[in-house]
C-alpha cells in the first residue's frame, strides 16, 4: 500500500506556521513552554506570559493541545518532510504464496531519514499511545545515530516482541495515531516500520536470567500466546521456574494459528519460544488446562497465570449454520496454515469445490481483520472469497491497510450486508441469503433493510465474526472480561500531555486515540492484581479479544506482580516469611482538615526505616496501579457524621471502597481520626475490603488526645519480624 | 504531595541490561519535560505577593466552608430568589416604582451595595451573582456537584475578540446605561421595565454560557465586569492565590486550570500561580477545591494593592477606566442646564423623541475618553526619554507597546479610585433617600404597603447632607488616586522620563484636576435633588 502524500505535500508548500498567544488569557503557567519540542516557546518575563519564536515553530500544535486555557492558536503548515513509503511485495501468482507481503523500510538511510521526522517531544504522546509504552523518541534517537543495538535495547526495556508487534500492531490507533504530527492532522512518523527495521536488523537478546528476584518461585502459565510469553519471559529472567501449558501441539497461540504467514512469518512468530525454551521455560504442549484443574496447579505452584485467551467463536443467529461446509475462522486458519506450509491444497476446499469447474466460492462472515486473514488465505489456496459485514464501510473495525491489501488480492468485501440465512443441498451449504443494512453513525447499530435479500451461491462458509471469553473460566476469573473504560475525569497527567484533547479524527477510524490509549492503560494496571491469593490473568483471558501487544504487556505486568509479591504455596509456608523490611507500604488517606493527613505522615515516617518503600498518597490518587505495587495498604479516613448520628467513614472513602478492584493477597491496616466517637467507622471500611479478598491485619482509631499511644500500638502490630509468621489480627476495642 | 521515600529497583538511563523488574511506569522514563522558566519570577511577583499571615483559609472553619462544594451555591441562592422575585413582581406587582419590591431593591439598595462590595472586597458580587450563577448551573447541569459534562457548545472566544479584554464590557455598560436613561428604568421608572432589563441580562448570560466555554460572559461581556474589575482592584481581598509559587510551577497537572477531582478549572481564566491582582478572580473558590497540593489560599491584602502593585499593566483596563470615567462624567454633566439645551436642540434636529440623544451621549463620553488619551499622548511627548525604545510587545491590542501606552496606561490606573468613588457617590442619593422603602415594598406583597407610610417617606439624610457625603466620598477617592498615582508614577513613569519628578507632578496634576472637575460638578448639579 502506498500512503497518500497529498496533505504532507500541501504542508510543504503551505505557509509557515503562525503562532498567536492570547495574551489576555495566557496565565504564564508554562504548560506549553515545558512541552514545546523545538523550544519555540519561552516566557516574556516582563508580563509573565508565554511568547513564541515563530522561526522555530514547526506547527505540531502540541502547545494548542496542552494549554489549559486554550490561549494558543497555531495556523499554517507543518514543517515536516513527507513520510517514508514502506515497501510491499506484490506476488505475481498468489496461489500457494505464503511469503510476507509487507516489507517495511529497506535501507538504513531511509530509516534514519524517517526517524528524523520525530520531534522528540518532551511529553511524547506516542509513548502513551503505545500499549506497552515503548520509549519511542528514545529508540528513534538511537536509530538516528545509526546505533541499532542501542535502539534495540531501548525497545527491550518495555517489549519482548518488537519484531512481532511491529508487524501486527495497528499503529494507526496506537503510537502513530498518538504522534504529534498525527494529532495535528499530518502524517505521523512511521513508528511501526522503524521498530521493525530495528528488530529485524539487530540481534534480539536472549531471555537470560538477569536477577534473582524470583529465585525459588515456581509458576504455571496457562497458554503460550503473547500474554503467556510476556509472563514467562518476565519470570524466567528473574530466576523463576516456569511451566507453560499449551493445548495445541505447538506453542505460540494466536501468533501461530491466528495470524497467517503473509502477515507474520512463522519463523518470526516462533522466535520468542525458541528463546524461552533456551532460557529453561518448560513447555507442555497438548495439555489443556480446564478451570477445574486450577486448584491442582495452585497446589504444585506458587502462582498461576491464566493466559488461555478468548477463543470461543461467535456465531450468527441465522438458520443453516449447522450445515456441512460451515466452519469457524480458527478451524479454517489452522488448516489453511498447514496446507500452505506443506504447499498442498486444503481438503475442505477440495470437498467444497466438488465436481465444479470453477474455483470454490468461500463466503466469510465478518469484515474485521480475522475475516481478511481468512479470505486472503482462501485466495492463496485457489478459492474466490467474499467477506460480508453489516457495518458501514466508514465505521468498519478493519485496518484500512489490511482492507486495501485484501481487495488488491481479489477479495470481494461487501459492507452494509448481512447474512439472513444459509441454505443447503443434501445437507451441504449451497446458497447464502444476504440482506442489506443501513448505518448512519459509528455508534448506532446497523439496521436491516427489509426485502433487500439477494441470493449468492457458496461452497464454503467461514464464520469470522469475532470471539468471546470461555464462560467456563468465569467462576475463577470473576469480573472478566474487564472493560477498558475511561473515567469521566481521566488521569491528570494524561490530560496534561494533550493526548486526550484529540477528538475522534478519521485517521484513527473516528476513534479518539487518547481515550483508547487510556482505556488500555487502565486494563494494563489491573493485570497486576491477582484473582484469589495466587492466581493472575493476562491477555484476552483478562480483557476479552484484544491485541498481541496488549496481551504481552499484561503478561509482563502480571509476571512483575508475581515477582514483587512473591507468593508461596501452602506447602511452603513453614518456611520463614520475609521480614517486613522487604515490604512495600502504601499509605492512602482521605483527609479534610489535615488531621488524617498528619497521622498518615507520622506513619510514613515510622514505617520508612523498616520497609522497602513507603508511599503516601491522598485517596483520590490511589488506583489499581498504585495498589498493585503495595504489599501493605494502610488506609486512613476522617470520620463523617454529626457527633453521634450517621457516623461513618467519609463519603469519599466510602465511594472509593465501593469501586475497589480485586484486593486478593493484600494486607490492609485501617485507621480513622475522630472527634467524638468513631462508632462503626472501622467496621464499615473492613467489610468491603474483606469482600474483595483483602486481609485486614490491624485497625486503629485516633482520637484527639491519644495520637501518640494509638500510633505506637498500631505500629506494634504492623512491624513484622523475620520468622514470626505474619502479624496477628488485632482490633482496637 | 505524594512522596516516595525510596527509589524503585531499576537501573539508570544509560545503562542497558533488561531489568527483571521493569520500571512500573515506563511513561515517566520517556517524559523529559523542559525545565520551567523561573528567572525573574520572584522579582515579577514580589510586589503583589500575599503575606501568609493574611490567609483567611488558615482558619479551619473558613477552610472547610470554602472547600465545600455547596459554598458558592448558597452564596448565589438568596440573590437568585431575590432576582426572580424582581422579575415576577416587576411584571405582576404594583406599578408604583417606589413601592414595587423589584424596583425598590434593585435601584435603592442593590446598586449601592454592589459598589460597596467592589471597593471593600473586589469581585464579591461575581461570586454570588444570580445571572452568571444561574447560567453556570445550566452550563454545568449541576447546582454544586462537580460534573464532568458541560452543556452547550463550549467555544472559546477567538483571539480577534479576546484581545480587547474588558472593552466589550464597557460597550455593554454604555449600551445598558443608555437604555436605562432612555426609559428611565433606574429612576426608578415603571417596574416592568426593570423586569425586562433583568430578563435581558439573564437570557444573554445564558446564551453566552451555552455558546462559549467557562465564564466567557463574565470575563468579557457582562456589562458590569469592567466596572467591578477595575474598581474592585481597590479591594482588600487579594483573591485565591498560590501559597508557594514553586509548587505551582512544578505542578504536573494544573488541576486549578483544567479542573480536578473536586473543583472545576478556573472559570475566569486565572491561574493562582500567576495572579498578581484580584482583577480576574471571581472568588468562586474552584481552584481552592481543585488543587491537589493544598497550595491555594484565600488571602487579604492592603487596600489598593491590586491597583498599585502589579507589574503587568493592561491597556484594556486603562481604556476601560477612561470610558467609565467618561460615562460617569456624562451622568453628572447631564444634570446641567447647558446639557439640557444641547440635548433638546439635537433631538429637534434629528427628530429624536427624548433624552438622551445617542449622539451627544456617545459624543460626550467619547470626547472625555479621547481627552484623557490626548493627555496621555502629551505626557509621553513631553516627558519620555529620548533613548526610550520598546523592543518587546506583540501585534494585538493587548500586548502592543508604545511610548503613548507607557504613559497613558499607568496614568489611568491611578484614576481608578476617584472614578470608583464617583460611581459610588452617584448611587448615594437613591440609597440614602429611599432605602427604607424596601420595608413598605415588602409589605406591599401582602397589600399592606402604602406611599403614605412612614418608612416610604423617611429620609436617611437630607439633601444638603447627601451632597456633603458625596463630596466626602469623592474626596476620599481623590486622596486614593493621588496616592496611587504617586506610587505608580514613581515606579513606572520616573524610570522612562527625562525629568522624572516633573512627569510625576504632571500626572498628579491630571489626577487632581479630574477629581476637582468631579467635585465641581457635584456642587453645581445639585445632585441630591
Amino acid at each position: 500500500m502506498t500512503f497518500t502524500l497529498d496533505s504532507t505535500m500541501r504542508d510543504l508548500h503551505g505557509a509557515a506556521p503562525k503562532v498567536t498567544i492570547l495574551v489576555d488569557r495566557c496565565a504564564g503557567c508554562q504548560e506549553c513552554v515545558v512541552r514545546c519540542p523545538t523550544a519555540a516557546l519561552s516566557m516574556d518575563t516582563g508580563n509573565w506570559v508565554a511568547k513564541a519564536d515563530q522561526s522555530l515553530c514547526v506547527g505540531c500544535r502540541q502547545c494548542v493541545r496542552t494549554c489549559p486555557f486554550s490561549a494558543i492558536e497555531v495556523e499554517g503548515a507543518m514543517m515536516v518532510g513527507p513520510r517514508a513509503e514502506t515497501s510491499y511485495r506484490h506476488p505475481t501468482n498468489l496461489l500457494g504464496d505464503a511469503g510476507e507481503i509487507r516489507e517495511g523500510i529497506l535501507t538504513l538511510e531511509a530509516a534514519v531519514a524517517e526517524a528524523s521526522r520525530c520531534l522528540e517531544c518532551p511529553d511524547p504522546t506516542c509513548v502513551r499511545g503505545c500499549p506497552v509504552h515503548n520509549d519511542i523518541p528514545g529508540f528513534l534517537h538511537a536509530l538516528r545515530e545509526e546505533d541499532l543495538d542501542q535502539a534495540q535495547q531501548v525497545l527491550r526495556r518495555t517489549s519482548v516482541l518488537p519484531d512481532i508487534c511491529s508487524r501486527v500492531c495497528d499503529q494507526a490507533v496506537q503510537c502513530e495515531g498518538s504522534c504529534s504530527w498525527s494529532l495535528a492532522g499530518g502524517q505521523p512518523v512511521a513508528i511501526g516500520a522503524l521498530e521493525r527495521f530495528i528488530a529485524d536488523n539487530s540481534e534480539i537478546p536472549p531471555a537470560e536470567r538477569v536477577s534473582e528476584a524470583a529465585e525459588g518461585l515456581e509458576v504455571a502459565v496457562v497458554g503460550s500466546g503473547p500474554a503467556g510469553i510476556g509472563a514467562a519471559w518476565e519470570l524466567v529472567q528473574a530466576g523463576a521456574k516456569v511451566t507453560v501449558y499449551e493445548k495445541q501441539d505447538q506453542p505460540g497461540g494466536l501468533l501461530r494459528w491466528g495470524i497467517p504467514d503473509f502477515t507474520l512469518p512463522s519463523e518470526v512468530a516462533m522466535r520468542p519460544w525458541d528463546q524461552l525454551m533456551e532460557a529453561g521455560v518448560e513447555l507442555r504442549c497438548g495439555e489443556e488446562v480446564h478451570p477445574d484443574r486450577l486448584s491442582e496447579l495452585l497446589e504444585h505452584n506458587d502462582a498461576v497465570v491464566l493466559a488461555q485467551g478468548a477463543g470461543v467463536p461467535m456465531r450468527p443467529p441465522v438458520p443453516g449454520t449447522d450445515l456441512d461446509g460451515v466452519m469457524d475462522a480458527t478451524q479454517f486458519l489452522t488448516r489453511s496454515y498447514a496446507a500452505l506450509e506443506r504447499h498442498q491444497g486444503m481438503d475442505e476446499l477440495r470437498v467444497a469445490a466438488g465436481s465444479k469447474v470453477r474455483p470454490p466460492k468461500v463466503l466469510v462472515l465478518g469484515g474485521g481483520n480475522t475475516a481478511m486473514d481468512v479470505a486472503r488465505s482462501a485466495r492463496r489456496l485457489g478459492a474466490s472469497a467474499m467477506c460480508v459485514d453489516w457495518m458501514d464501510r466508514r465505521f468498519a473495525p478493519v485496518r484500512p491497510d489490511e482492507l486495501t491489501e485484501a481487495e488488491a488480492e481479489g477479495v470481494v468485501v461487501k459492507f452494509s450486508t448481512t447474512l439472513a440465512a444459509l441454505e443447503g443441498e443434501q445437507g451441504r451449504v449451497a446458497y447464502a441469503k444476504l440482506s442489506h443494512t443501513r448505518q448512519e453513525s459509528a455508534k448506532e447499530k446497523p439496521e436491516v433493510i427489509e426485502g433487500s435479500i439477494e441470493t449468492e451461491p457458496v461452497d464454503l462458509v467461514v464464520m469470522a465474526m469475532g470471539y468471546r471469553n470461555d464462560p467456563e473460566f468465569s467462576p475463577v476469573l470473576p469480573g472478566t472480561p474487564i472493560r477498558k473504560e475511561v473515567k469521566p475525569l481521566p488521569d491528570r497527567q494524561w490530560t496534561a500531555s494533550g493526548l486526550l484533547a484529540n477528538p475522534a479524527p478519521d485517521f484513527a477510524r473516528h476513534m479518539p486515540v487518547g481515550k483508547l490509549a487510556l482505556g488500555r492503560d487502565g486494563a494494563l494496571s489491573k493485570a497486576a492484581l491477582p484473582f484469589g491469593d495466587r492466581c493472575w490473568a493476562a491477555g484476552d483471558a483478562l480483557v476479552g479479544p484484544s491485541t498481541v501487544v496488549e496481551a504481552m504487556a499484561q503478561g509482563r505486568r502480571a509476571g512483575h506482580a508475581i515477582i514483587a509479591r512473591h507468593p508461596q504455596r501452602p506447602a511452603r509456608t513453614a518456611e520463614p516469611q520475609p521480614p517486613s523490611s522487604t515490604r512495600r507500604v502504601l499509605i492512602a488517606y482521605e483527609s479534610r482538615s489535615g488531621n488524617t493527613k498528619a497521622v498518615a505522615g507520622r506513619l510514613q515516617e515510622a514505617l520508612n526505616p523498616i520497609s522497602a518503600e513507603v508511599t503516601c498518597l491522598p485517596l483520590n490518587r490511589v488506583g489499581a496501579a498504585e495498589l498493585a505495587e503495595a504489599d501493605l495498604l494502610v488506609l486512613g479516613t476522617w470520620v463523617e457524621g454529626f457527633v453521634v448520628a450517621r457516623v461513618g467513614p467519609a463519603k469519599a472513602t466510602k465511594a472509593w471502597l465501593a469501586q475497589l478492584p480485586r484486593m486478593a493477597g493484600v494486607e490492609v491496616a485501617l485507621f480513622c481520626t475522630y472527634g467524638v466517637d468513631p462508632k462503626g467507622t472501622l467496621a464499615a471500611m473492613r467489610k468491603p475490603l474483606e469482600a474483595k479478598g483483602a486481609r485486614v491485619v490491624a485497625e486503629a482509631a485516633f482520637g484527639r488526645r491519644d495520637v501518640e499511644i494509638t500510633l505506637a500500638e498500631l505500629l506494634g502490630r504492623l512491624v513484622r519480624q523475620p520468622g514470626t509468621g505474619g502479624v496477628k489480627v488485632a482490633r482496637r476495642s | 504531595m505524594p512522596t516516595r521515600t525510596k527509589m524503585q529497583i531499576g537501573k539508570g538511563d544509560g545503562d542497558f541490561r533488561p531489568t527483571a523488574v521493569p520500571p512500573m511506569d515506563p511513561i515517566a522514563k520517556a517524559v523529559h519535560l523542559r525545565a520551567p522558566v523561573t528567572d525573574g519570577m520572584k522579582e515579577h511577583f514580589a510586589p503583589t505577593d500575599v503575606s501568609p499571615g493574611l490567609e483567611v483559609t488558615r482558619f479551619k472553619p473558613i477552610a472547610n466552608l470554602v472547600r465545600s462544594r455547596k459554598f458558592q451555591f448558597f452564596l448565589i441562592l438568596p440573590n437568585q430568589i431575590i432576582f426572580w422575585l424582581v422579575i415576577f413582581l416587576g411584571l405582576a406587582g404594583t406599578v408604583v416604582p417606589g413601592l414595587n419590591f423589584g424596583t425598590a431593591i434593585t435601584w435603592y439598595v442593590w446598586f449601592a451595595l454592589v459598589f460597596v462590595m467592589m471597593v471593600v472586597v473586589g469581585r464579591a458580587w461575581c461570586s454570588m451573582c444570580p445571572f452568571g450563577g444561574f447560567a453556570e448551573w445550566i452550563q454545568r447541569a449541576s447546582f454544586w456537584k462537580r460534573t464532568q459534562k458541560a452543556l452547550g457548545l463550549g467555544i472559546k472566544l477567538p483571539e480577534s475578540l479576546a484581545q480587547y479584554g474588558l472593552l466589550f464590557s464597557v460597550g455593554m455598560f454604555l449600551l445598558l446605561t443608555w437604555i436605562e436613561e432612555f426609559f428611565n428604568i433606574a429612576g426608578p421608572g415603571v417596574p416592568h421595565e426593570t423586569s425586562y432589563m433583568v430578563i435581558g441580562i439573564v437570557s444573554s448570560a445564558l446564551l453566552f454560557f451555552l455558546v462559549f466555554e467557562r465564564r466567557t460572559f463574565c470575563r468579557y461581556f457582562c456589562p458590569l465586569t469592567a466596572v467591578i474589575g477595575t474598581v474592585g482592584t481597590m479591594g482588600s481581598v487579594a483573591g485565591f492565590r498560590t501559597k508557594d509559587r514553586d509548587v505551582c510551577v512544578e505542578c504536573k497537572t494544573k488541576d486549578c486550570m483544567r479542573g480536578g477531582e473536586n473543583g472545576y478549572g478556573c472559570p475566569w481564566y486565572t491561574w493562582p500561580g500567576s495572579a498578581d491582582s484580584n482583577l480576574t478572580c471571581g472568588l468562586c473558590s474552584e481552584c481552592y477545591k481543585a488543587c491537589p497540593s493544598d497550595n491555594v489560599g484565600l488571602f487579604l491584602q492592603r487596600p489598593l494593592t491590586s491597583l498599585v502593585a502589579p507589574r503587568r499593566r493592561r491597556p484594556d483596563v486603562a481604556w476601560a477606566v477612561a470610558g467609565l470615567l467618561g460615562l460617569v462624567l456624562f451622568q453628572q454633566i447631564n444634570a446641567t442646564s447647558a446639557y439640557t439645551t444641547l440635548d433638546g436642540a439635537l433631538n429637534k434636529v434629528m427628530s429624536f423623541p427624548q433624552y438622551p440623544n445617542p449622539i451627544d451621549y456617545l459624543g460626550i463620553i467619547g470626547a472625555i475618553t479621547a481627552a484623557l488619551g490626548g493627555i496621555g499622548w502629551l505626557m509621553s511627548r513631553a516627558f519620555a526619554r529620548r533613548d526610550l525604545v520598546f523592543t518587546g510587545g506583540g501585534r494585538t491590542f493587548i500586548d502592543k507597546t508604545s511610548k503613548f501606552r507607557a504613559y497613558f496606561v499607568p496614568m489611568m490606573y491611578g484614576l481608578v479610585p476617584v472614578t470608583g468613588a464617583d460611581y459610588f457617590a452617584r448611587q448615594l442619593p437613591k440609597a440614602l433617600k429611599h432605602a427604607s422603602r424596601l420595608v413598605p415594598s415588602v409589605a406591599a406583597w401582602f397589600g399592606d404597603g402604602s406611599t403614605k407610610s412612614y418608612l416610604y417617606n423617611y429620609r436617611i439624610l437630607s439633601n444638603p447632607h447627601i451632597v456633603l457625603t458625596q463630596l466626602v466620598v469623592v474626596g476620599l477617592g481623590l486622596v486614593g488616586s493621588v496616592w496611587a498615582t504617586w506610587r505608580i508614577s514613581g515606579r513606572e513613569l520616573a524610570p522612562i522620563s527625562a525629568k522624572p519628578l516633573a512627569a510625576r507632578f504632571a500626572v498628579e496634576a491630571m489626577a487632581l484636576a479630574t477629581g476637582g472637575a468631579i467635585l465641581f460638578l457635584y456642587v453645581i448639579m445639585h445632585a441630591a435633588s
